[in-house]
């Protein structure tokens, strides 16, 4: 009779216990809420409202509803749905939010600030298995180093949307007055230094500097077009003691010679006072069409032209991508994956992307046809100093960034660290193994 | 008993405090993902845990079920061998997902499990290996050596977004709730200790009054044993004192008158023969008299064969007596109902045959002995012949006179012949079946 009692406890216990722990790992993996869902299919997609490259265009959600339709045309019966008017300032706090309190969208932009942070906290799906198991998928239509963007701990987190690389804005009416000929797209560290120190003068004989060879030309555009590869791909160490980085150290010391003691900055560019400013090629698509043109640089002529070449390195730059990524918690991966591909993958959504936005397609195929050219002569009003190969083979040659965790910090550090060197009086390459390891310390942190 | 239960309660009262403990945490990190989310700082706060948090209404839900069932499991009793390590094992497991929800900052709970094991747990050798293993896994439970091994989110990193002030006190009232919970562990295992030690205790104090009872008995025995020695001494003075008070009593006595009477008559016979006549009369009066006290003092002593026995296996007893005693073969054969005499006869019957036996073996060294009784109409005849040496001159010694004598008094006669062996024919006359019959 006792017995029959506590076993009969016991089995009651047991099975209260073992609904229990379902009903946890149920509320954990998110699985209870595939229990009376009514609505019918709705992927939702997270996306700001202006643009990436931070200029006004209006064509807010233009691309997006054309892919959506797209989507829809192919998925019918499955909705799309996003929030509308997120700043691009206010999105990647939005977005946290949302993965906060777990309604983080099923697909989302990602900021290439942002990118390296989300696949460390695994908010972010892993696409490899979607990419091998997708016949239609092609990764060697991207651009690689836009591809590469994506790419965080060897693992493939999110594909490139659109990309943006430097290029080098060359003030054509001071090179025009001083009798200097446009450089060549393979110029390389001594043409440009030849150029600059001829064209920093005092061009109305008042004692004073006021016309300047270069500005915002820093260590990162040094060291991108000299070859040097700061970080290995964990961030845990920095290799700031090569003969790369000392060249192009004491390049950057020559050119600040050139200044005296003044200091250039992007004001001096916009009234027309400096021969030489890196900018994204956004910058260039958005105020060289009419109207912004007037606004921002309407006393000199100018044009662009790659990056000069270090002489260990190559024309190249960095280059800035828009990704998309999946939600890592996602309940519909398959259509996920299915308009992520849309965005990235279909040349006519990425060919809009020179239409709607300031950016260049990752699609090899899209930048490169002559369709392509149409459309940036008719915006631009002419086709002067625009080259689609040099463009094209820009993105292709791009150095491929690696980022990681506390980016932001350690290139901060290595600002500093840059900066002392070049000021400090002492040797170039004690500094640098001097600075190497004080960098290498906070890395280590 | 009283120990028990209060162990039991303070199983309770740990029970109840990890509850609210767990709650405290859950709902302090709930608070702080929704006090992030509503100060828009979720981007900041993403970026310093390094991963996605559970979601802040999950976090108390699920360490409430997973204790639920950590309960539930304790709450299992008399599982035994297997099933017994496997629940210890998948409430050690729960304590753990507790654990990692609560960011480790408090592991209390595996300390519950360890104390409702002990209560739990059966006498056997597994236990205090179970034990040490609990122990052991709280041990490595510890927040910064898990650190190294599992990513999760502290507790400090959610409570930073509170003032660093109000942080303190949430931070202390952590700890203070986790040390109590120790505390309490630790009461709740002195009192089992307690228990435990009570009922050794009362064990040994049970063993030791048995101990001293036995004690006691055997003493007691000890003297039980002398005293009835002595008490048999006693009883063998007490009966030398009585047959010598008797003697002295009776013979003595009448012997005593008998000597003086016959001194009186020997100084009479020549002076006064008449007197002496008269005189030996009286003294005759007195040996008679004496005679009766003799025979009622016999009768007073008569043996207590049978007292105990009937005659015919008093008879068998003494026969097998002396012939274990001498190695005498004695053949007894009885033809006739002995069971109604009365007890002179019974006596004398007995008395013949004793003193026949002992008269074959000591003066005739016989070595076969037959005894044989049977029935001539009213006659009891005892016939007891021998293979010894016999005797051609008997003298008529004391026994076969006063066997003689004795049976005169019952009207029977005794023959006897000396010749090939020593016989002895006894004629008593019994009257059979009369119940009034008495003689004398």
């Amino acid at each position: 009779m006792r017995w029959t009692r506590i076993s009969k406890k016991n089995l009651i216990s047991g099975i209260i216990c073992v609904v229990l722990l379902v009903c946890t790992y149920l509320i954990y993996s998110d699985a209870y809420q595939k229990f009376g869902r009514y609505k019918e299919d709705t992927v939702t997609i997270g996306v700001f409202s202006d643009s990436y490259w931070e200029v006004q265009n209006g064509y807010s959600y233009r691309i997006l509803e054309d892919a959506v339709s797209v989507f829809e045309k192919e998925h019918p019966g499955v909705q799309v749905e996003y929030t509308s008017g997120i700043l691009k300032e206010d999105y990647p706090e939005w977005l946290s939010e949302q993965m906060l309190s777990g309604s983080a969208p099923d697909v989302f932009f990602v900021l290439a600030d942002n990118f390296t942070d989300f696949a460390e906290i695994g908010v972010l799906k892993e696409l490899d298995t979607f990419i091998e198991a997708d016949p239609e998928f092609d990764k060697e239509a991207f651009y690689s180093p836009a591809y590469l963007s994506g790419k965080y701990d060897k693992i493939q987190y999110a594909l490139p949307y659109e990309c943006a690389p430097k290029l080098m804005f060359v003030n054509k009416s001071i090179l025009d007055r001083e009798g200097i000929d446009m450089p060549d797209e393979d110029w390389d560290w001594d043409d440009f230094y030849e150029i600059c120190s001829k064209v920093t003068k005092d061009t109305d004989g008042d004692g004073t500097l006021d016309q300047y060879g270069v500005v915002e030309y820093t260590w990162k555009e040094a060291f991108e077009s000299n070859n040097v590869k700061l970080f290995n791909d964990r961030g845990t160490e920095c290799y700031l003691t090569g003969d790369n980085v000392g060249t192009a150290l004491s390049f950057l010391e020559k050119l600040k010679a050139l200044n005296g003691s003044y200091n250039v900055s992007g004001r001096d560019f916009d009234l027309g006072n400096v021969a030489f400013q890196p900018m994204l090629f956004s910058g260039y698509r958005a105020y060289k069409p009419y109207p912004l043109r007037v606004k921002k640089y309407s006393s000199f002529e100018w044009e662009c032209i790659p990056m000069p070449a270090g002489p260990l390195g190559d024309n190249i730059s960095a280059l800035d991508t828009l990704l998309i990524g999946m939600n890592e918690k996602t309940k519909y991966p398959q259509y996920a994956w299915d308009f992520i591909k849309i965005l990235t993958c279909d040349p006519k959504i990425q060919s809009e992307i020179f239409s709607y936005s300031e950016g260049v397609s990752v699609l090899k195929e899209v930048t490169e046809v002559d369709q392509t050219l149409f459309r940036l002569i008719e915006s631009a009003g002419n086709s002067e100093g625009l080259n689609l190969k040099m463009l094209s083979r820009i993105v292709e040659n791009a150095a491929a960034v690696s980022r990681f965790r506390d980016y932001e910090q350690v290139t901060a550090e290595v600002d500093r660290a840059v900066k002392e060197i070049i000021n400090g009086d002492s040797n170039i390459s004690m500094e640098q193994i001097i600075w190497n390891r004080e960098v290498n310390k906070y890395l280590g942190k | 008993m009283e120990g028990k239960k209060s162990s039991d309660y303070v199983l309770l009262f740990m029970k109840n405090l990890n509850l609210i403990i767990i709650i405290y945490i859950a709902a302090l990190m709930a608070y702080s993902i929704s006090g992030y989310l509503k100060e828009s700082s979720a981007g900041e706060f993403l970026a310093k845990i390094g991963r996605l948090p559970i979601s802040a209404w999950k976090l108390p839900v699920m360490a409430l079920c997973l204790y639920a069932a950590c309960l539930l499991l304790m709450r299992m009793e008399e599982v035994r061998g297997l099933a017994l390590a496997i629940k210890i094992s998948l409430e050690l497991v729960i304590s753990f997902f507790i654990s990692y929800i609560l960011g480790f900052c408090y592991t209390g709970i595996v300390l519950l499990v360890l104390a409702n094991t002990m209560k739990q747990f059966p006498k056997s050798t597994w236990k205090f290996p179970f034990a040490v293993g609990i122990c052991l896994i709280y041990l490595l439970l510890d927040f910064d050596l898990i650190s190294v091994y599992f990513s999760f989110i502290p507790l400090e990193v959610y409570l930073e977004y509170f003032q660093s002030d109000v942080r303190s006190v949430l931070m202390g009232l952590v700890n203070v709730s986790g040390s109590m919970n120790t505390f309490t562990f630790l009461v709740f295992m002195i009192l089992l200790v307690r228990l435990q030690m009570n009922e050794k205790e009362k064990i040994l104090t049970l063993n030791e009054q048995l101990n001293t009872a036995n004690m006691e008995l055997y003493r007691a025995n000890v003297r039980l044993e002398e005293y009835a020695k002595e008490s048999e001494r006693l009883a063998e003075a007490r009966e030398r004192n009585r047959l010598a008070r008797e003697i002295h009593d009776t013979l003595g006595h009448a012997l005593t008158g008998i000597i003086t009477g016959i001194d009186a008559c020997k100084a009479l016979m020549e002076t006064a023969p008449e007197a002496a006549n008269g005189q030996l009369t009286a003294i005759a009066d007195v040996a008679r008299s004496g005679l009766t006290d003799v025979r009622r003092s016999i009768k007073a002593l008569r043996p207590d064969v049978l007292d105990k026995l009937e005659l015919e296996q008093a008879l068998m007893q003494v026969i097998h007596k002396m012939h274990v005693a001498t190695g005498a073969q004695i053949e007894f054969q009885c033809a006739a109902r002995l069971n109604c005499l009365n007890e002179d006869e019974e006596n004398m019957v007995y008395r013949i045959v004793q003193e026949c036996i002992t008269n074959a073996i000591r003066h005739g060294q016989a070595d076969k002995i037959w005894i044989q009784i049977d029935r001539e109409y009213n006659m009891l005849k005892i016939h007891i012949k021998d293979n010894g040496t016999g005797c051609e001159d008997i003298k008529e010694g004391f026994g076969l006179h006063h066997m003689e004598e004795r049976l005169t008094m019952l009207q029977g006669t005794l023959n006897y012949s000396g010749s090939g062996g020593f016989t002895v024919e006894a004629r008593i006359p019994i009257r059979w079946g009369r119940e009034d019959e008495h003689d004398d």
